[in-house]
């Protein structure tokens, strides 16, 4: 069954672009169609989901959740490009080289194969670096170009570490590779494929010092396009494959944990440093996506149950307010025409729905009860203070505070105060109520089910410890 | 019985909340309500006095650890009823006439019965903590009957509850020792040693607490203050009687019963001390007063001084003296303090500058004046004489010095008293006050009352020391008899010379300064004496003054560390988080080959790492 999440994007889209009529019209429709299946699949009928008949494909709690993450994002990226995009004919590329990149990320996720997974890395990206740059404008390009760039570099390390891990196991499935692993006496070469595996995923996750290309992609490319990037794409080609390569293939020795605690940590602060100053709003959301990938992977290197866990909570709490903040600046740049905080103002007076989202967003960002950020945070944050990291503990919630402190500022540059001058004719941006609305309402709905009903607990979150 | 305990508790609260629901209707209807609610005290307290139901008591359980609502009544509680009642009728028949134009009487009223209130259920506790809430009770009255003086006087009031607050402060912590120490909180059943440290601690805060509601130094500051901001009736009846005998009471129960006091120890001489120092500190400072009411209330606080000499010193004679004069006190002061508000309501001022000859005009309350001033400095045969006379015997069988302390501070009462009498009553009358004629009905009769009562107790002191005193000490007394003239005439001798020498003194004073009120001018301008008075007056020595100055203190280095903290968290944090922000920010100039070294100083920074860490 999991064989048609690959392949149903991949005839779609195929399908669609079909030159006969309405069919251009449809791909959107079938886009989201498709990924709330997905998502309906993933959440009700995962035992069926676990069968794959043609390609050997793994199916276990990680990738679940992953599925539905991907699938969540997708839906509101489509939603929202339906809307900021003009052109019926922009659209349907659009839409096609969104449901390219879904079908690459569930090959990510799926895969149980170094190489698959690779390629699969690959289509995702060339379908986000078309994306970026499909505005056609001078921003987009540089931003399209800076990524292509990095991407390569990260590309060249990765396959350098398939090859060397094919060379010493014979095969590049992680069963297979993680068996030999234990008792193979070729350690350098172990290690230097480690290292380089580490340094190309740390490029792709966004991690400072590789961020370098993440800033400038996630502010220059469209609306829509921000929303699928900040939202999947980095995690699912960057950390999910660490943390499948790091956690199920080569093992998590203290070395690399240590260094995905300190890389973690210096991401966390200098990602909530930066966005202090931002003044474009989409470039001070670009920092602050970099900054809770840090939370992620630091809570990943813990190496505890609890710290994975809270890992991949926190990747599917992320995906989803980081979304929702992205659909509030699409709303915004539709609306005024400019995302830069100094010129805009008040908008929570004429904008009453698009103020409401941006703050539960931002409280969920920022990790207040009783949204859902809040849980993973004190997942994140119990497990590094049971791990008997408290220095780390004590930044983690610091900068808790920094970051509801960047969110309060933006909060009150554009949505309260006064409305500024020229602003007083423009209204709600009814046309994206759809994904703003499914999107708070996720975030509330988990927040309080977390509270309330130890089933999510149970069935969603603590199983992906076992992994 | 019992239920007549908790009536001549309640009674008076709920009068007082009468009246205070009556505040809108006629001065008539209130006057008639007051008066009534009076009477009906007096009787409960007669009622109670006669001695068939002495040691009746009231025991409710209320709370636990021993804190039982526990009501009991003496001899000498059931005395206070009855004194208190009767300070209450004189004072309510006199405020119908003195508050009568006054926007604030029935406030006025209503905080006098809850004071009645509160004192009748001080003195019938028998649970320490229930007499505690009772004393407390008083702390709001106080402020009550203040503030509504003057404009200003919530200043005073605030003084005044502040004063008190602490000495109350005092009362709880001694309260709660003595109950840690005699593992139990009813009053009758305590009877604790002086000589270990915890007891004589616990008596010391007890009885700090006690002399404070008297009124002795140096919780006395805020009397002379409320003497010119309150209303004279409260001065009447609160300072001058009430407190008196609810403090004393306390003092004399503490001294009796509930604590061995003896000769033996230095707690006396600590009592003693007290009361030498309050004598003579506030006599020197009524002596130069130029107000009328200001001379009066500092006079209160010297006599407080007599009682606690007499109580302290621990013989018969001079307990018996203390108490004694406490009621004494309470009659001639309340008499005093009644006349000055005749003059006041009369002439519309108590400066002495501006009175003068006010004799021909009102010579029934001159009269009251001249008997109670006499009662105060201790001229036989009025009730001061008697109570002094015991209270020098008494100083005198412990050590000389008391005596003379005692002594000098009856010279100086009287010289005071012939400078206030003079500059009021004898001597030219000003224009502005030849239109002045003689108080009121309403007012003349209470003051005649107490002023008989003055010359009564003096005569006949036979009658208060077998009814009323000596009934207290019960065994202690042994087989004196105080009643009748003073035993020993060498005393007498001694006191006849210091009231002819102030009498000398005030002569050459007046023959100096050429008029009456100039005639302690001399004592004030003494070389030494000046710069102290100086000081005093401009309050550098009142406690509470400095106590202000000192929270004032506390509260700016306070506010300096708040103002640090808001730097520290919102300009120095702040700054930080925002400059490291900036820095990283700059640094991010666009340049992808840049980023792109950044990436790979980093991918070698990770291999060497891993490989080599």
């Amino acid at each position: 069954m999991s064989d048609m999440l690959l392949i149903a994007p991949l005839m779609g889209v195929l399908l669609f672009n079909l030159p006969l009529p309405f069919f251009r019209k449809a791909m959107i429709p079938f886009g989201v169609a498709f990924a709330l299946f997905q998502a309906v699949a993933v959440i009700f009928f995962p035992q069926a989901l676990a069968v794959s008949i043609m390609f050997p494909l793994m199916l276990d709690d990680l990738t679940l959740v992953m599925l539905l993450s991907i699938a969540v994002v997708v839906m509101s990226a489509l939603l929202v490009g339906r809307v900021t995009i003009g052109d019926e004919i922009k659209r349907c590329n659009f839409a096609s080289l969104v449901i390219l990149a879904l079908l690459g990320m569930n090959g990510v996720v799926l895969c149980s194969d170094l190489f698959s997974i690779y390629v699969f890395v690959e289509i995702t990206a060339v379908s986000s670096f078309i994306l970026i740059a499909s505005e056609k404008g001078r921003s987009g390009f540089e931003g399209a170009f800076k990524y292509f760039v990095l991407s390569a570099t990260a590309s060249v390390a990765l396959l350098t570490g398939v090859a060397l891990l094919l060379i010493v196991s014979g095969s590049t499935r992680f069963i297979d590779v993680a068996s030999v692993l234990g008792t193979s006496a070729n350690k350098p070469f172990l290690m230097l494929a480690m290292a380089l595996f580490a340094g190309g995923l740390f490029i792709k996750s966004g991690l400072m010092p590789f961020h370098g290309w993440v800033p400038d992609a996630y502010s220059s490319a469209p609306s829509s396009v921000s929303v699928l990037l900040a939202g999947i794409v980095t995690k699912t080609t960057g950390v999910y494959v660490l943390i499948r390569i790091m956690g199920d293939v080569l093992g998590l020795t203290p070395t690399i944990k240590e260094i995905m605690m300190v890389v973690g940590v210096i991401t966390l602060v200098g990602g909530a440093l930066a966005a202090l100053v931002q003044n474009n709003f989409k470039r001070m959301l670009a920092y602050s996506s970099i900054s809770q990938v840090g939370y992620i992977v630091l809570s990943f290197g813990t190496g505890t149950p609890l710290g994975i866990a809270g890992a991949v909570f926190h990747i599917f709490n992320h995906s989803v307010f980081k979304s929702l903040l992205f659909v509030n600046a699409a709303a915004v740049e539709k609306k005024t025409g400019t995302c830069a905080m100094n010129e805009l103002g008040g908008l929570a007076a004429r904008m009453p729905m698009t103020g409401f989202a941006s703050v539960i967003g931002m409280l969920s960002t920022a990790g207040v009860p009783p949204l859902s950020g809040f849980w993973s945070k004190l997942v994140i944050i119990l497990a590094l203070w049971q791990s008997g990291h408290f220095a780390y503990a004590f930044i983690a919630v610091l900068f808790s505070l920094v970051t509801l402190a960047y969110f309060l500022l933006m909060q009150r540059k554009v949505f309260f105060g006064h409305l500024r001058h020229g602003l007083e004719n423009i209204g709600e941006a009814v046309e994206l109520a759809a994904p703003t609305v499914l999107l708070v309402a996720i975030t509330i709905c988990i927040g309080l089910l977390m509270m309330f009903s130890p089933a999510i607990n149970g069935s969603f979150l603590l199983p992906v410890t076992g992994f | 019985m019992n239920a007549m305990l908790l009536s001549i508790i309640i009674l008076p609260a709920l009068a007082g909340l009468l009246i205070l629901a009556m505040a809108k209707l006629p001065r008539m209807l209130q006057g008639i309500v007051v008066v009534a609610a009076a009477l009906a005290d007096l009787y409960l307290g007669w009622k109670l006095f006669d001695g068939s139901s002495v040691g009746v008591s009231l025991v409710l359980p209320w709370a636990p650890f021993g804190m039982d609502f526990a009501l009991r009544l003496y001899h000498f509680s059931g005395f206070i009823l009855l004194a208190s009642a009767g300070f209450c009728v004189a004072i309510c028949l006199y405020c119908l006439q003195f508050m009568a134009k006054n926007r604030h009487a029935a406030q006025f009223y209503a905080y006098l019965f809850f004071s009645i209130a509160m004192i009748n259920g001080a003195v019938l506790a028998d649970n320490l903590v229930v007499m505690l809430f009772f004393w407390e009770g008083l702390l709001l009255t106080l402020f009550g009957m203040i503030a509504i003086g003057n404009p200003d006087a919530h200043k005073t009031a605030v003084k005044a509850l502040i004063i008190c607050g602490v000495a109350d402060l005092c009362l709880m912590f001694g309260i709660a020792m003595c109950g840690h120490l005699a593992h139990t909180l009813t009053i009758s059943k305590i009877n604790l040693p002086l000589t270990t440290f915890w007891g004589g601690t616990a008596f010391i805060f007890l009885m700090l607490g006690a002399i404070a509601k008297a009124g002795a130094i140096p919780f006395h500051t805020w009397i002379p203050d409320a003497a010119i901001d309150a209303p004279l009736p409260f001065m009447a009846l609160v300072p001058a009687a009430l407190e008196k005998l609810l403090g004393i009471y306390f003092l004399a129960r503490l001294s009796l019963d509930m604590f061995q006091l003896t000769v033996r120890g230095p707690m006396t001489h600590v009592l003693m001390i007290i009361g030498a120092v309050t004598i003579l500190v506030a006599v020197m400072m009524a002596l130069i007063q130029k107000d009328y009411k200001r001379l009066l209330a500092y006079h209160a606080v010297s006599q407080v001084g007599y009682m606690v000499l007499g109580i302290g010193t621990g013989v018969p004679a001079g307990i018996v003296g203390g108490i004694f004069h406490m009621i004494n006190h309470a009659m001639y002061k309340c008499c005093l303090f009644l006349t000055g508000g005749a003059v006041e309501k009369q002439c519309g001022t108590t400066d002495l500058n501006k009175l003068g000859g006010m004799g021909r005009k009102m010579p029934v309350t001159f009269i009251c004046f001249i008997v109670a001033a006499a009662s105060i400095s201790g001229v036989p045969p009025f009730n001061g004489f008697f109570s002094k006379e015991l209270v020098y015997d008494g100083a005198l069988a412990r050590s000389q010095w008391y005596y003379w302390a005692a002594l000098l501070g009856s010279f100086l009462t009287a010289a005071s008293f012939l400078k206030l009498g003079h500059s009021a009553y004898l001597g030219k009358i000003s224009d502005q006050m030849k239109q002045v004629k003689e108080a009121p009905l309403a007012m003349i009769v209470p003051m005649l009352f107490i002023a008989g009562m003055c010359v009564f107790f003096g005569v006949c002191n036979s009658f208060p020391l077998h009814k009323l005193i000596q009934p207290i000490l019960g065994e202690r007394l042994g087989e004196h008899d105080f009643a009748g003239w003073p035993e020993s005439p060498k005393l007498v001798i001694f006191t006849c010379v210091a009231l002819l020498l102030a009498l000398l003194n005030h002569w050459y004073g007046y023959k100096r300064s050429g008029s009456g009120i100039g005639a302690a001018d001399h004592i004030h301008h003494a070389p030494v004496l000046s710069g102290i008075y100086d000081k005093a007056e401009r309050r550098l020595f009142d406690p509470y003054e400095i106590g202000l100055k000192l929270c004032r203190g506390v509260a700016g280095v306070s506010w300096a560390v708040d103002r640090f903290v808001k730097w520290f968290s919102d300009v120095f944090a702040a700054g930080i988080a925002v400059d490291c922000g900036r820095w990283i920010s700059w640094r991010h100039n666009g340049n992808y080959a840049l980023y792109l070294a950044w990436s790979l100083v980093g991918i070698c920074a990770v291999i060497v790492w891993i490989m080599f860490g």
